[in-house]
């Protein structure tokens, strides 16, 4: 159980390939990369626009493809084929790529912008990758605007309590 | 999963309210002290986080003691899990997409 002993719920990967960070960075950042592996199982990616720089767009449709999850989103209601969208907040080639991703696919799971962080570390014939998930950080960032505005309000509640002792 | 969860927990003061009570039951001087602002600002968050259901409250003397409930962190551990199992299998196929094209690749190198 991770949450009772941490409570900040950023989820951290990690993996080390035998293989080109070229390689790596394409499955990532291409077309035929991503679709090839994104998923998820029983689901296959049609990716229809790309647009490698912060505040650029990754766009694709996420497609039921076998059977079961074809019944299962019948079943639920839901088209087998759903429009998912991203957007980077850092492009540097090779080395990091950030996006906000509105909800990955979990049958059950409300929409939510979740932070993902890519880091490749090359190092000989290996690159080793981490991948930082952090569901809260767009909220951490407008909650840090409306605390600048709370801290205000306090500072003012305390004004009128001193005046009035 | 409530979408509240993660939203009461963004706060940065509320997590650290949230951090001080997994030390146990606090009274709000002591959630005062130790997260170190003003009461108005702690008794404000620490409303929020009863109604999210994060935190309970019961009376000990004069004085209201606060303490964690688990319901909502159960439910941020079956997020985590999901998330967490859906990119083990993303990334299981992202390791044998790598291998594919590296032995492509060199089979292309080795072809005369």
């Amino acid at each position: 159980m991770s949450t009772l002993t941490s409570t900040k719920p950023a989820i951290t990967m990690e993996r080390t390939f035998t293989a080109s960070v070229d390689d790596v960075w394409d499955l990532w950042t291409t077309k035929d990369g991503i679709e090839a592996w994104w998923g998820p199982g029983g689901f296959r990616v049609e990716v229809s626009r790309i647009e490698l720089w912060a505040g650029g767009a990754l766009e694709y449709a996420m497609i039921a493809c076998e059977p079961d999850t074809i019944a299962f989103m019948k079943q639920a209601g839901m088209p087998t084929a759903s429009p998912c969208r991203a957007t980077y907040t850092e492009v540097t080639p090779k080395r990091r790529l950030a996006y906000a991703h509105l909800t990955d696919f979990i049958p059950g799971m409300t929409p939510y912008q979740v932070a993902h962080r890519i880091e490749l570390f090359p190092t000989g014939e290996q690159v080793r990758m981490v991948l930082t998930f952090d569901p809260m950080h767009d909220d951490v960032w407008t909650q840090r605007q409306s605390m600048g505005w709370a801290s205000e309000l306090d500072k003012l509640e305390r004004l009128i309590e001193t005046r009035r002792a | 999963m409530h979408v509240d969860v993660l939203q009461t927990l963004a706060d940065p003061t509320r997590f650290r309210i949230v951090e001080v009570l997994r030390g146990g039951e606090r009274a709000v001087n002591d959630l005062v002290e130790q997260v170190a602002i003003h009461q108005s600002g702690v008794s404000r968050h620490l409303r929020i986080l009863t109604e999210a259901g994060f935190v309970q409250v019961r009376p000990d003397g004069p004085k209201r003691l606060y303490s964690l409930r688990p319901e909502p962190f159960r439910e941020l551990d079956a997020w985590i899990t999901q998330y967490r199992r859906l990119w083990e299998a993303r990334l299981d196929r992202f390791a044998e997409e790598l291998d594919r094209r590296q032995h492509a690749r060199k089979r292309k190198e080795t072809e005369p």
